[in-house]
């Protein structure tokens, strides 16, 4: 199967899932047809790039990289698809309202209610908002271009280290198609998200170390050296957790260095992680110091997570969005993936000590790889760990991936020379190829189905109560418009989490998340009035179909102590009975959604 | 101009065509073909300056890309600190004139014979007819299915609504913007009647079109409380939406 063809059958893949995803949209996002459709695209995208990666026929590097641009740009495609006229998913709406803060007042640092860190780390809104006031193009497609930009880069300078380091392209094309099974390879990790682009700056660091530590690099390391520092300076300015895994990974680089014994690597690697590290800190302190406090609970709780995992305790249950109480066939999914990943890693390491033991960067990545087992570990045992380990396997799967690729293509190798399989080489080595494209599936498979979108969102379609993109319609749409216009910027206003992304961007407000107790009480208590002024809420935005449905996503608002135990709908009394509170003003109303005025109403005690 | 100085050509010219187009207002369709390859060019022209000449490739590729996204980014940071606004004429100065100055410095280095000259030898790529055909497909194939995907947006079903609001933001001037907007997918009917203090203050009969919007300022009293009641022709009895400031009862009819 020649390149040209696989890029055509990819191409037929993108059509059918956006056919999947149009049959969502038209009411059948439920339908299991639907839901089959969507897995048949992506089978098309993904098995003819693994089976000409896996296959015996000569690769070109040129058929190698094609074939990887292919896999990124279809999987990139189907994001694209997935919502092709606005961003809907909420990370995403953060970065718009900072965007469009920029082109607006023309200054950086400017105040995001619903994520306070973003402004600070500008940069990728600062290329958005740079395309978008040259080329006058709207916030969207300018940041489409960019995500899809920054992700290809990732992608592609992935693909030239790991062909450095191994001398193999087949083995680095190999490690990209295991890379793409980390569960944000094709969501999170090409959305426009500050992260898409710090990444491939994180990428384009370690590659110039690898260049400065390179003996064939004499002569040009003011130049490499240039490159690093710039591209350091762009991950520290772009977002804070690359900023510091940059530092880290570059720590493991001199690690690896040092245990075997490439001292130019390991000098150039640790000067790299000083300039990193002190820029990132010099940021913290002058721009952005708030950084730590936005950290510091989620480092905590994993912190605290893995010490009760470690003395033996029981953290407290995963979120019900967790693939641990998904479908049987997606738990089926994650647990054969994960062994798949578990049993291949020390079949590379045992590669790497064969063959590769005095390769420092082979080394180094054997060391990151470990992380692999750490966040298996988070995964399964702490709480909310399905989406730590998810955000955390960006980067955990690149060692990973590499160290597994090592052992694919080795068993692949070993098998084809077994007797029973060599006598008859011409019509049992397709087996082994087949066997290996199914490997490939199944760890690709498990990350979209346990990734992102959630299996209760695979496919777009009709509003969903307290769900994610398909909580964004033109109804919540409407009133955040409304609420910026007419209230102004920066309101408290008490919302669920399915309106709470739009009323944050689009609207500009600043979204209370933690005002369960004013939406289920059937009448007006004074709990709930001391709620309101100490959250100092200045409205309560009422979507009345949260008495109709269900939450999808098993929680009605951003901290709800009732996740996951739902059995009901809210009361509608609950939601209604601010018609009867003296002194709220109710106004706005377009159906389903009602917004009530509370100041001065009997919640501040007049 | 030397056959080696082809690119430092090419590159101001983007640069200096796309200040122009800018300042005169060109289509939008031309600033995206300029901008798109002004933003590209610094990133090459300081990959000119810091990589040798035998990094080729996909490698070579990235590295530009990477530093042509570094320049808004970190040129952005010391614009915003030097307090220059971050619009369009900052942005295109930002880029045109690095790309301008990137030129200056590799056209120099090329003097001196401390730069490759510039070279033009695209790798002749033998691709056989029906391979081309392909990958021509792919492409076609690949549009296609994100132009189901925006059809298929576009055609999605939504519920129409209807949006009235009564508000007081203004209330120490008393006056209070009142207004509907039509979402229902179609031109309709609707009767809205203000009410003060219980009392019915006046009765708007509207045809809005999908989309239109309808508002009034609405001067009040300190002592007055307002309400509004919208209703769909033919049910005038029944309210379809209603709004009030500082009311305490259930809507009345």
């Amino acid at each position: 199967m020649s390149v040209s063809v696989v890029a055509l059958i990819a191409a037929t893949g993108v059509l059918v899932v956006a056919a999947a995803y149009t049959a969502g949209r038209l009411g059948h996002a439920s339908a299991p047809w639907a839901d089959r459709m969507y897995w048949l695209g992506q089978s098309l995208i993904l098995a003819p790039v693994a089976a000409r990666l896996f296959s015996r026929r000569a690769l070109t590097p040129g058929e190698t990289l094609t074939l990887i641009v292919i896999l990124t740009v279809a999987e990139y495609l189907v994001k694209v698809c997935y919502s092709p006229t606005s961003f809907t998913y909420v990370d995403e709406l953060m970065h718009w309202r900072t965007t469009a803060d920029i082109l607006q007042t023309g200054k950086l640092f400017t105040v995001n209610n619903l994520l306070p860190i973003s402004p600070y780390y500008p940069g990728l809104e600062e290329v958005t908002s740079a395309l978008a006031s040259i080329t006058g193009l709207s916030i969207f497609p300018c940041g489409l271009i960019v995500a899809g930009v920054a992700h290809l880069m990732f992608v592609c300078v992935l693909y030239v280290l790991f062909r450095h380091v191994s001398g193999s392209h087949r083995i680095a094309g190999i490690a990209v198609l295991v890379y793409a099974s980390s569960s944000l390879f094709q969501s999170f990790d090409s959305m426009f998200v500050y992260q898409t682009l710090a990444v491939p700056f994180l990428g384009l660091t370690v590659l110039a170390v690898w260049r400065l530590a390179s003996p064939k690099t004499v002569g040009n390391r003011v130049g490499w050296f240039t490159v690093a520092v710039l591209s350091a300076l762009a991950t520290v300015v772009t977002h804070h957790v690359t900023s510091y895994l940059l530092v880290a990974t570059l720590e493991v680089i001199t690690l690896g260095s040092l245990l075997a014994g490439d001292r130019a690597s390991a000098a150039w690697a640790s000067l790299l992680a000083l300039v990193s590290a002190a820029a990132f800190a010099a940021w913290i302190v002058f721009v952005a110091p708030s950084t730590v406090g936005y950290l510091q609970p989620a480092v905590q709780g994993a912190l605290d997570g893995v010490r009760t995992l470690l003395t033996g305790g029981h953290s407290s249950a995963p979120p019900p969005t967790s693939a641990a109480s998904g479908p049987l066939g997606n738990r089926v999914l994650a647990g054969v993936a994960v062994l798949t990943m578990s049993a291949l890693l020390p079949i590379g390491w045992w590669q790497v000590w064969r063959r590769y033991r005095r390769q420092s960067w082979v080394v180094a990545l054997a060391i990151g790889s470990v992380s692999w087992y750490f966040i298996v570990a988070v995964r399964l045992a702490v709480a909310d760990g399905s989406e730590l380990a998810g955000r955390a396997s960006t980067f955990v799967f690149v060692p990973a991936a590499f160290i597994a690729a090592l052992a694919v293509y080795r068993l692949i190798g070993s098998a084809l020379r077994w007797r029973f399989i060599s006598s008859a080489l011409r019509w049992r080595a397709p087996a082994v190829v087949a066997a290996a494209v199914v490997g490939a599936l199944v760890l690709v498979f498990d990350g979209l189905a346990n990734g992102w979108p959630p299996y209760w969102e695979r496919l777009p379609g009709p509003y969903q109560v307290a769900g994610v993109e398909r909580s964004v319609g033109p109804e919540q749409l409407a009133s955040a418009n409304w609420a910026l216009a007419a209230l102004g910027p920066g309101n408290r206003i008490a919302t669920d989490i399915g309106d709470m992304s739009v009323l944050g961007s689009y609207g500009d407000q600043t979204p209370i998340l933690d005002v369960s107790s004013l939406y289920i009480s059937p009448t007006f208590t004074t709990a709930a009035a001391q709620r309101v002024q100490t959250e100092s809420v200045g409205f309560v935005l009422v979507d009345r179909r949260l008495s109709e449905q269900l939450p999808a996503s098993g929680q009605y608002f951003s901290d709800d102590p009732q996740a996951g135990h739902y059995t009901h709908p809210l009361p509608l009394a609950g939601l209604t009975k601010f018609d009867h509170v003296p002194g709220v003003a109710r106004i706005y109303d377009s159906g389903n959604i009602v917004i009530y005025n509370l100041l001065g109403s009997q919640y501040y005690g007049s | 101009m030397a056959h080696s100085q082809t690119d430092v050509a090419v590159t101001a010219a983007v640069a200096v065509v796309a200040c122009g187009a800018a300042a005169s207002g060109a289509p939008t369709a031309v600033m995206i073909v300029l901008g798109i390859a002004l933003f590209a060019a610094p990133g090459y022209l300081l990959s000119q300056l810091l990589l040798s000449a035998r990094i080729a490739g996909l490698e070579r590729v990235a590295v530009a890309t990477g530093l042509a996204l570094c320049v808004p980014i970190l040129g952005g940071v010391l614009l915003n600190a030097a307090g220059v606004p971050l619009h369009r004429p900052a942005w295109l100065g930002l880029i045109a004139g690095l790309t301008l100055v990137g030129d200056v410095a590799v056209f120099v280095r090329r003097r001196v014979g401390r730069a490759a000259p510039f070279t033009w030898r695209p790798r002749r790529i033998r691709l056989a007819p029906w391979h081309a055909a392909a990958f021509a497909a792919a492409v076609l194939v690949a549009a296609g299915g994100l132009g189901l995907a925006r059809v298929g947006a576009a055609i999605q079903p939504q519920p129409g609504f209807t949006q009235l609001w009564l508000s007081t933001r203004y209330a120490k001037d008393h006056i209070a913007q009142l207004g509907v907007t039509n979402d229902q997918g179609s031109a309709t009917r609707y009767r809205l009647v203000l009410l003060r203090n219980s009392h019915v203050s006046e009765t708007w009969n509207l045809t809005l079109a999908d989309g239109q919007t309808w508002q009034r300022t609405v001067p009040f009293s300190a002592n007055d409380k307002l309400a509004a009641n919208l209703y769909r022709p033919p049910d005038l009895t029944h309210p379809y939406r209603y709004v009030a400031t500082y009311s305490t009862t259930a809507p009345r009819s």
